[in-house]
């Protein structure tokens, strides 16, 4: 193999990493794609991709904690975070080490991915509101955080290129959503602005669920109190990554490389008809949500999106893919400051501490492995951090809790985790005192805070209830259970960060990520803010309220003298962030770094601020960006005359 | 004195512990399992002891549901067998046998979810939109 074998070479196959494969080898570049995990989970072959993706939801079966990696194999050769091994951190027992990470403090980091083939999106919810155009210059308008160095507008193509990919379910009028209260009026987003003129998503929106027009029945009208501020109450049904019925206005077909224009180009036809992306073994399965009621952690029939859809339509000639081959080191020239290769540890078997390392060679390299291990890697490869930010202003939304039963039953336990949210509180001008949230309803009651419905059964029969009684008892409390969520928008802090240490490594002498974490007042005003709006929002339901923070929880903090706890939305966010200037970020609008000029580094890891949206949508936004920023770059150099020959190359 | 095998002990009484009917466990399609499970993860001695206090239970009660119910909250529900018989309801319930679930089938044929109107997560998909509405109510006997 010579040192210019690839194009590019590309760390990891979730959606980041896949987006840019498929993008890439379409366009006719040669790219080497290496995956942590097990060969098992990449199977093309729709046979073996059944039987292995079986595997999976028979694991979750027979899993006793149903968490979001429990469906998943957990290779000692490429950990992932599980959120069983979160515990409190005291100054006794600090840093914690049980599972992957090392954990510091003084607030355990909550949230978990998967490092295995289709990443995080094989367990993620699936929701995917865009940001909000505010969202993009916090700075400037509420004098926190950073802005970032693009505008919502000039993201608006890439949202829709996300769309296209992800296959969205949703209904573009519902998302307009409060921009902000003057006096006593609700300025609302214009979405013919924001998403334009008879935009819509691929697919119609996902029915709301019946728990969901219960809450918005008994609360028509709903105005709360905020700091002397009132605020309409406002329902805007989710959108969401998951297989509903096409809709017959959307005209978008597919995303192409233009050689000539020297970009993305989305594509319409009048008489086009989207057609639902079904599993991967068979298209036939999956073409519409069936209810399974269990996207976080597995999809059944693979009715909601993961990136493994999307990888397999990667063009095979152009593909090879090296499975079970950890990225462990970065290799650079110190003349240049280009990047020379990748060294990876190909092990044997799952488990196994036998391995071999090689180094993967190509003219672009990218970082596509998770914010967490994309920090990791950098810090332990001593690159692209002049800015001193590589590993900080780690994030993820705060998810504040709340719970309680309806007077009414609503039949939670169905449906999608969420197909509502509340958006009043996602922009404002409050947003210079405290953090922005948007508060879904959640679809599958008390389960994430008390791991009901089992605990419901346990209390009962402590209480020596048993047959009629008991049935007539699980029926009335599950059925009526109501928990909403504030997910609150975390502010970068350079504190909060990912940082490596020798004396933490895993079995093939990689590094375990080493995390601080704390929270800020801006946070915890936030959330006694959302409690405040909780309870006015509970009254108005009718609901009594169970909600129980503790001291004990493992992340609780204490502000004003009351308690808070929240949990980990599985959005990690910001460790290698994009900027403007090279001395204040790592990567720059192209997603490229601006110490190296063949790295790019992509997932939501470069999101300078998170915003009140699930990041998915718009890292997958980004990671078009970049796909077509590397386009660009590799055929700037061809035009300088460093073609080569296009060849089917064995996968190995 | 009882002619009953112990497998139909199990059921006749599992049948006053769980509120459903013979029926309903039946078509859950597990009772060998649990059966199995139950039997497999007591000493034989408190085994005996267990189908003994349940059929004197059956036997005494003359079919009366308020006397066999009585039997469960003074004998089953006593300090002596309590943690049995919250395993045997759990077991029907959840398809767990303490916190192991017994198998891939026991998770799904879980009662607590008939209880709950709703279906175990992953598993009796209800279909494209169902959760819209309210639940399909089917009888049961």
């Amino acid at each position: 193999m010579n040192d210019h074998e690839y194009d590019v070479v590309i760390v990891g196959s979730g959606i980041a990493g896949s987006v840019l494969t498929k993008t890439l080898t379409q366009a006719g570049k040669k790219v080497l794609l290496l995956e942590a995990g097990l060969q098992a989970g990449i199977a093309f072959d729709a046979e073996k991709n059944f039987q292995n993706y079986q595997y999976y939801l028979n694991t979750f079966y027979k899993a006793g904690a149903k968490v979001p990696n429990s469906p998943y194999p957990n290779i000692e050769d490429a950990q992932s975070i599980n959120v069983l091994d979160i515990e409190k951190i005291t100054p006794e027992n600090k840093p914690t080490t049980n599972g992957y990470l090392v954990q510091e403090g003084p607030l355990p980091f909550a949230s978990d991915c998967l490092r295995g083939p289709g990443g995080t999106t094989l367990h993620w919810l699936g929701s995917t509101p865009r940001m909000l155009p505010n969202d993009f210059r916090m700075k400037t308008e509420y004098g926190v955080g950073v802005d970032w160095p693009i505008t919502y507008d000039e993201l608006k193509p890439y949202y829709e290129m996300a769309e296209n990919e992800i296959g969205i379910s949703g209904d573009v009028e519902d998302q307009k959503v409060p921009e902000k209260v003057v006096g006593d009026k609700t300025i609302y987003y214009n979405v013919d602005r924001t998403y334009g003129k008879d935009y819509v998503f691929p697919m119609k929106k996902i029915p709301q669920s019946y728990l969901d027009k219960v809450c918005m029945n008994r609360s028509k009208g709903l105005k709360v109190e905020l700091n002397k501020v009132v605020y309409d109450i406002v329902y805007s049904s989710t959108p969401q990554g998951r297989n509903s019925i096409p809709d017959p206005r959307y005209k978008l077909t597919g995303i192409t490389w233009d050689q000539r224009a020297k970009k993305l180009v989305l594509h319409r036809k009048d008489d086009y008809e989207y057609q639902p992306v079904g599993s991967n073994w068979d298209p036939y399965t999956g073409q519409r949500c069936e209810g399974n009621a269990s996207c976080v952690p597995i999809c059944p029939v693979q009715a909601k999106y993961n990136a493994l859809k999307t990888l397999r339509k990667s063009d095979p000639e152009y593909l090879a893919i090296i499975t079970q081959a950890v990225a462990s080191r970065i290799f650079y020239d110190k003349g240049s400051n280009d990047i020379t290769g990748i060294e990876y540890k190909k092990y044997k078997y799952a488990d196994s501490t036998v391995f071999e390392t090689k180094v993967a060679k190509g003219k672009i390299y990218v970082l596509a492995a998770s914010a967490i291990e994309n920090a990791k890697i950098l810090l332990a490869s001593g690159i692209a951090n002049s800015s001193d930010q590589v590993g900080r202003n780690l994030m993820d939304h705060f998810v504040m809790l709340t719970w309680g039963l309806l007077p009414e039953k609503g039949f939670p336990y169905r449906g999608p985790g969420s197909t509502t949210n509340i958006s009043t509180f996602r922009d404002g001008t409050f947003r210079k005192e405290h953090s922005a949230w948007i508060s879904p309803i959640d679809n599958w009651g008390w389960a994430w805070p008390t791991f009901a419905p089992g605990t419901d059964l346990s209390n009962a029969l402590s209480e020596g209830m048993f047959g009629k009684k008991l049935r007539a008892h699980l029926n009335d409390v599950i059925t009526r259970q109501l928990l909403l969520h504030f997910e609150c928008e975390q502010i970068p802090d350079p504190n909060n960060r990912v940082t490596i240490d020798p004396k933490y490594k895993d079995q093939l002498g990689n590094y375990r990520p080493v995390i601080q974490y704390q929270s800020t007042e801006y946070m915890n005003k936030a959330m006694e803010a959302a409690k405040k709006v909780s309870d006015q929002i509970f009254k108005a339901y009718g609901v009594e309220d169970f909600t129980d923070y503790t001291m004990k929880n493992a992340d609780a903090v204490k502000y004003n003298g009351k308690v808070y706890n929240f949990w980990g939305a599985g959005h990690i966010v910001g460790t290698h962030r994009m900027g403007s200037s090279k001395e204040h970020s790592v990567v720059n609008p192209d997603q490229r770094t601006w110490d190296h000029d063949n790295l790019y580094l992509v997932g939501c890891g470069n999101m300078p601020t998170i915003g009140t949206s699930n990041p998915t949508l718009t890292m997958t936004a980004l990671s078009f960006k970049a796909a077509e920023s590397i386009l660009k770059q590799l055929e700037k150099n061809e035009d300088h005359g460093s073609t080569f020959s296009k060849k089917q190359f064995e996968t190995t | 004195m009882s002619k009953k095998t112990p497998k139909e002990s199990f059921l006749t009484i599992s049948v006053y512990l769980t509120g459903y009917s013979q029926v309903d466990l039946l078509g859950t399609g597990m009772l060998d399992t649990y059966y199995n499970t139950f039997v497999e993860n007591l000493e034989i001695e408190n085994v005996t002891t267990y189908f003994k206090e349940v059929d004197q239970i059956l036997d005494n009660s003359g079919n009366s549901e308020e006397k066999i119910n009585e039997g469960i909250t003074k004998v089953l529900f006593g300090s002596a067998l309590v943690s049995l018989t919250t395993n045997l309801i759990t077991m029907w319930y959840t398809g767990n046998w303490g916190q192991d679930v017994i198998s891939p089938e026991s998770y799904t044929q879980g009662l607590i979810w008939n209880a709950a109107q709703a279906h175990p997560p992953g598993a009796k998909q209800p279909g494209y939109g169902s959760w819209a509405d309210e639940p399909i109510e089917i009888p049961t006997i």
